[in-house]
């Protein structure tokens, strides 16, 4: 009787130890990504963050039915998206607008710097059904084929989005170097 | 591929394979896809914002946190469900062993008597055959012919039924008598405690409980009843 409990506990156990690591590497290997890819649908760090943590508390929840890698990439935006759409449920933020915070104080004024400030800014800028396949292919290195079947989109709506997302940047970047190179001039 | 449409895949996906064989030795091409190429790099190195420190160390903690959380409700509802299951088992004993205590009309009969004391069969009206017959008509029941002095006649609580009490004169004293509705789960039987004797029978519509001291009153009143005692159908 009891050796039999004993065995079993300790199988279990075992097997907890296997999903911890499991989730381990996967938070490793992850976290940096969804957070980023977080901080862009939202605009703001501790909102991410937050939403970061909601995703993999899920995750972890059902861990036992992921099968690879890849497939626990794509599952953890599913999961973000939807974190991300109940929050719009629950209720609306009062979302900064990114144009008055400096996101990143930290080596400030470099010319580089001051380019990445700017082009955040003009990513921010974008309509989220633009900024979101963009930021899939960016962080994620998606293909066209697999942003589609991450959005539930047709591929060539999401080229098509792809090509005015990136030409919107270009764009705002011309008029804003166009800008600064007048003022300077 | 034209001119735009080369344009339009390039701002697309600047990295795709297909686009080398589409640029060719085309030197404007090759310059737009290097011009891209680097609005991407600079892209992907906004995009890279710095990750708050410790995060990887707040999910794990978090998730280590919710495991410990649910494993220690596990155990409570454990604990829970054990203690429901032994106050379960000990209600079903408790009930199952009142039950048979109370399970025979006759003994709760004698236990009714017993309790009472002398409150009926210290009573000494003399109550008229159309008094009784009012109240055995909530049990179909009637008296057709007066079969001595009924001392007492009142509904009672019989084991939470409402029954009829009566208290009537037998050959050698005062004879209990309870018209009971049919009750299901209760023996038919005689039952000995004491000085009292007591035995049940099934009429038509009811049963008859007879509690007497001396055991032949009881089966003489339980003859005069049976004949006096008709039930409508």
């Amino acid at each position: 009787m009891f050796w039999r409990k004993q065995n079993k506990e300790a199988s279990v156990s075992s097997d907890m130890a296997n999903k911890q690591q499991r989730y381990e590497a996967l938070v490793l290997a992850l976290h940096a990504d969804i957070f980023r890819y977080a901080y862009w649908l939202v605009k703001d760090k501790a909102v991410a963050e937050d939403i970061t943590q909601e995703t993999f508390l899920r995750a972890w929840k059902s861990l036992d039915t992921l099968q690879d890698e890849k497939a626990a990439k794509s599952w953890l935006i599913t999961i973000l998206r939807r974190e991300n759409a109940r929050r719009f449920e629950r209720k609306q933020f009062d979302l900064v607008d990114i144009d008055d915070v400096a996101i990143i104080d930290e080596q400030l004024s470099s010319e580089v710097e001051i380019e990445h400030r700017e082009l955040r800014a003009i990513m921010n800028a974008l309509s989220d059904e633009y900024k979101e396949p963009l930021m899939l292919q960016i962080i994620f290195g998606y293909s066209g084929d697999e942003i589609a079947e991450q959005l539930n989109l047709n591929k060539n709506t999401v080229m098509t989005r792809l090509f005015r997302a990136r030409n919107q940047v270009k764009e705002a970047l011309e008029k804003a170097n166009e800008h600064r190179g007048r003022q300077n001039g | 591929m034209d001119e735009l449409e080369f344009r339009r895949a390039v701002l697309a996906d600047p990295n795709d394979k297909e686009l080398a064989k589409a640029t060719g030795d085309d030197l404007k091409k090759q310059a737009f896809v290097k011009e891209i190429k680097q609005l991407d790099k600079k892209i992907t190195e906004a995009s890279n914002i710095p990750v708050p420190d410790g995060l990887a160390h707040r999910l794990l903690l978090r998730q280590t946190m919710a495991v410990h959380t649910q494993k220690r409700q596990r155990s409570h509802f454990i604990q829970l469900a054990l203690a429901a299951s032994v106050a379960f088992i000990l209600g079903i004993s408790v009930t199952q062993w009142q039950f048979k205590e109370a399970a025979s009309l006759s003994e709760y009969g004698i236990a009714h008597v017993l309790h009472e004391g002398d409150y009926a069969l210290g009573a000494s009206e003399d109550i008229s055959l159309s008094q009784v017959n009012a109240k055995l008509a909530r049990f179909g029941g009637e008296m057709t012919a007066n079969t001595g002095q009924i001392y007492y006649a009142n509904f009672c609580d019989f084991d939470n039924i409402k029954s009829l009490h009566l208290v009537m004169q037998g050959d050698n004293g005062k004879v209990s008598v309870f018209i009971v509705p049919h009750m299901q789960g209760y023996a038919i039987d005689s039952a000995v405690k004491g000085k009292w004797n007591s035995e049940a029978y099934d009429l038509s519509k009811a049963s008859l409980v007879i509690v007497s001291d001396v055991p032949s009153d009881v089966a003489k009143m339980r003859d005069r009843l049976s004949k006096n005692i008709q039930f409508s159908a």
